[in-house]
C-alpha cells in the first residue's frame, strides 16, 4: 500500500519497513498525554469501581438479574461470531484484491445473485458474522444485490446450521430440506428484487479506513472500524431482545397456536423478537410442540434473516434508509415462501 | 467531547470489553451461566482478539500523537483509494470518491468531517454496557424466576431413543431431562420402583404439597433456555432457588390421552440434601 514517507517520523518508518508484528518498545512510553485525554473512559472506570461497592448489593431483583443474564448471554454468545465475521471481512478488504470478485462472480448481476446465495453455504457462522462479511464484499466492489443474497442465505444454509436442524428434528429430514430450500429461495428473490427496484442512494456502502501501512496494519484498522460500528448495534439488539424475552409471557403464544395462519405469523414475529442465534434456533423451534411444522419452518426461515439484533446491525452498517426497506421486504417474502414450502413439503 | 469516540477511547473500550470477556471465560467459570461449556475456546479467542486490537491500537494512537500531522494525513488518504472499487461494478456508481466519505462513518458523524477519519460512532459506547452488566449486576444463572415464567414443552409423542435398562443397586444419579424422557417415553417403564437422585434448584409450585426440582436446558445460550421440571411430593419445600439433591421414586401417571396444559412427571421424595450451586448450572 501507499506509504507517506514525508509525514512519518523515523519511528514510524521503522515500523513500516521492518514489518515486524509488534511495534518497538519505545512507542507508547515517550508519548505525552497532552492530547485526546479519554475523559469519557475514565468516567466509565470510576463508575465501574464505585458501582461495584455501592450499587451491586442492591441490584438483586430477580427480574433484573434474569434480564441481565439473558442480555449478557446474547452478547457473549454473539461476540465470537461477530469477531470472526469482522476478521473475515477485514481479510477480504486487506488481502483479497477487488479483481478477484469480478472474476469469481458472473459478470451479469442477475446471475451473480443466485451464485452468491449458494456461496453462503460455505460461511460456517451465524447471522452476526454475515453482516460484516457482506459489507466487506460490497466495499470490495461486489454487486450489492449479490452481497445481500449472501447475507441472507449464509446464516441459514451453512452446514453447521443444517446439521443442528437435523439434530433438533430427528427423523424429519424434510424439515432440513425445507429450511435449506425456502431460505435460499428467499435470499435469491430478495437479491433480484433489490437489483430491479433498489436504489443505490438507499444503501450506504460502508467506507473503510484505507490504511496506509503494511497489510496487517490495514487488517487491524478494518477490524477495529467494523467492530466499533457493528459491536454497538449488536448491543442495541441484545438489549431489545433480552427485554422482550423477559417481558412477553410465552403462554400468550401457545394460545394462538390453534389458528394455522396466525400461528405462522406469530412464529415469524417470535423469531424476530427472540433473536436467537441461527445455530440454536432449531432447538427452540423443536421445543414449541404446540405449533404446526409450517409455523416452525417460518420461525427457522425468518430468524436468521430478520431479527432485532440483525436489524440493529444492518442499520449500523448500511444505514436506516436501507434497513427500513430491506427488513419488511425480507420478512414478507420469508413468511410467504415458508408458508408455501410448508404447504408443499411438510 | 461526548460526540465522537476518540481514537484512544475506542481502543480502551475494545480492551475493556476484551478483558471482561476473558475475565468470565479464561479466568473463571462464570461463562457457564450464559453459554454452553464448548463455547469457552471461542470466547477466549474473541476476548484475546479484542484485547490485542485495543492494545495495538493504543500503541498506534500514541505514535500518531507524536506526529500531529498524522490524523489529517489519514483523512486525505481516503480519496485516492475510492475509484478502485467504485469503478469495479458500476452498480453503486453514485460518487463517493471525494470528500463525501465522511458521511459514511456512521450516524451522527456527519458533522465531523475531517480529522475524524478514525472517530468511532457514538454507539460504540454501548459496548461498555455488557461490561457494566458483568461487573455490577454479576448476572447469575437463570433461576426460579425464569423457570416459573416458562413451561416445559409437553412430552414428545415419538419415542426418542431406546433407553438402556437401569443397572446397579441404590439410587441412580440421573439428569432431569433423562428422568422426564424415561417417565414419558420409555415403553419398558424402566423407572418403575427405582430410586433416583436428581440435582437441580427449587421452584415453588402453585399446587399444594409439591414443588419442582428444576434444571434449565440451553441449546446455545441462556436466551433459549427452557426449564425441565419434576414435581416432588412428600417432602417439605425448601426456599426457592436452593440447589438440592433429591432422592425418590417415580410416581407413574396414566392418562388415557394427554391432558391439556403442561404436566410434569412426579416423584415421591425420600430424602433431600442441600448442595452448592454447580459450576455448570444448565443441562
Amino acid at each position: 500500500m501507499r506509504r507517506m514517507p514525508e509525514l512519518r517520523t523515523d519511528q514510524q518508518s521503522a515500523w513500516a519497513d521492518e514489518e515486524s508484528p509488534l511495534p518497538p518498545d519505545s512507542w507508547g512510553r515517550a508519548s505525552s498525554p497532552r492530547r485526546a485525554l479519554p475523559w469519557g473512559f475514565a468516567l466509565v472506570i470510576v463508575l465501574l469501581v464505585v458501582g461495584r461497592f455501592t450499587l451491586t448489593p442492591y441490584l438483586t431483583a430477580p427480574a433484573l438479574q434474569t434480564w441481565a443474564t439473558i442480555f449478557v448471554a446474547i452478547c457473549v454468545q454473539a461476540l465470537p461470531f461477530l469477531v470472526f465475521g469482522v476478521a473475515l471481512s477485514a481479510a477480504i478488504t486487506a488481502f483479497v484484491p477487488a479483481s478477484f470478485w469480478t472474476k469469481a462472480l458472473p459478470r451479469s448481476p442477475a446471475a451473480a445473485v443466485p451464485v452468491a446465495g449458494v456461496a453462503g453455504a460455505v460461511l460456517p457462522g451465524c447471522e452476526c458474522a454475515s453482516v460484516p462479511v457482506a459489507s466487506g464484499l460490497m466495499s470490495r466492489g461486489v454487486t450489492p444485490a449479490a452481497a445481500l443474497a449472501f447475507l441472507l442465505a449464509s446464516p441459514a444454509i451453512n452446514p453447521v446450521v443444517l446439521i443442528a436442524t437435523a439434530v433438533a428434528f430427528p427423523g424429519q429430514p424434510l424439515m432440513v430440506l425445507a429450511r435449506f430450500g425456502a431460505s435460499l429461495v428467499v435470499a435469491v428473490l430478495v437479491g433480484w428484487l433489490w437489483l430491479r427496484f433498489g436504489r443505490s442512494e438507499w444503501l450506504r456502502i460502508p467506507a473503510r479506513p484505507p490504511g496506509d501501512g503494511p497489510k496487517w496494519v490495514q487488517f487491524g484498522e478494518a477490524m477495529r472500524h467494523d467492530l466499533l460500528h457493528a459491536g454497538g448495534f449488536l448491543i442495541v439488539g441484545g438489549l431489545a431482545a433480552a427485554t422482550l424475552n423477559v417481558t412477553v409471557p410465552r403462554e400468550w403464544l401457545t394460545a394462538i397456536a390453534e389458528v394455522p395462519w396466525l400461528a405462522i405469523l406469530v412464529m415469524a414475529l417470535l423469531a424476530v423478537l427472540l433473536s436467537i442465534c441461527s445455530e440454536a434456533d432449531a432447538f427452540v423451534a423443536a421445543s414449541m410442540t404446540a405449533f404446526s411444522p409450517t409455523a416452525k419452518l417460518a420461525f427457522l426461515v425468518v430468524g436468521p434473516m430478520v431479527d432485532l439484533k440483525l436489524i440493529a446491525l444492518q442499520i449500523g452498517t448500511f444505514g436506516k434508509a436501507f434497513a427500513f426497506r430491506f427488513v419488511p421486504l425480507t420478512f414478507t417474502l420469508a413468511v410467504l415462501v415458508s408458508a408455501l414450502t410448508g404447504w408443499l413439503l411438510l | 467531547m461526548v460526540a465522537a469516540v476518540n481514537r484512544v477511547t475506542q481502543n480502551l473500550v475494545l480492551t475493556l470489553l476484551g478483558c471482561a470477556v476473558l475475565r468470565i471465560s479464561a479466568f473463571s467459570t462464570t461463562y457457564l451461566n450464559y453459554v454452553k461449556p464448548g463455547f469457552r475456546p471461542f470466547l477466549i479467542g474473541a476476548g484475546a482478539v479484542l484485547v490485542i486490537l485495543g492494545v495495538a491500537g493504543l500503541l498506534q494512537a500514541s505514535r500518531s500523537k507524536e506526529s500531529p500531522a498524522g490524523d489529517e494525513a489519514h483523512g486525505r488518504d481516503h480519496a485516492p483509494e475510492k475509484p478502485a472499487h467504485a469503478g469495479a461494478t458500476g452498480e453503486h456508481a453514485h460518487d463517493h470518491a471525494t470528500g463525501e466519505h465522511a458521511r459514511e462513518h456512521g450516524d451522527g458523524q456527519e458533522r465531523h468531517a475531517h480529522g475524524h477519519a478514525h472517530g468511532g460512532p457514538r454507539v460504540a459506547w454501548l459496548m461498555c454496557l455488557p461490561v457494566f452488566a458483568i461487573f455490577l449486576v454479576a448476572p447469575p444463572a437463570l433461576g426460579s424466576f425464569a423457570a416459573a415464567r416458562d413451561d416445559t414443552p409437553p412430552p414428545r409423542e415419538e419415542v426418542l431413543s431406546a433407553f438402556t435398562p437401569l443397572s446397579g443397586d441404590g439410587p441412580v444419579d440421573m439428569q432431569i431431562g433423562e428422568f422426564i424422557g424415561r417417565a414419558w417415553d420409555d415403553e419398558k417403564k424402566s423407572l418403575t420402583g427405582r430410586e433416583v437422585r436428581l440435582t437441580g434448584f427449587v421452584v415453588p409450585a402453585k399446587k399444594k404439597g409439591q414443588w419442582y426440582v428444576t434444571r434449565m436446558q440451553i441449546a446455545c445460550c441462556a436466551a433459549d433456555a427452557f426449564p425441565l421440571k419434576v414435581a416432588v411430593k412428600d417432602l417439605p419445600a425448601p426456599p426457592a432457588d436452593t440447589w438440592v439433591e433429591v432422592t425418590g421414586t417415580w410416581i407413574p401417571q396414566d392418562f388415557g390421552k394427554m391432558p391439556n396444559g403442561v404436566v410434569y412427571p412426579q416423584m415421591a421424595g425420600k430424602s433431600l440434601t442441600r448442595i452448592e450451586a454447580p459450576d455448570e448450572p444448565y443441562e
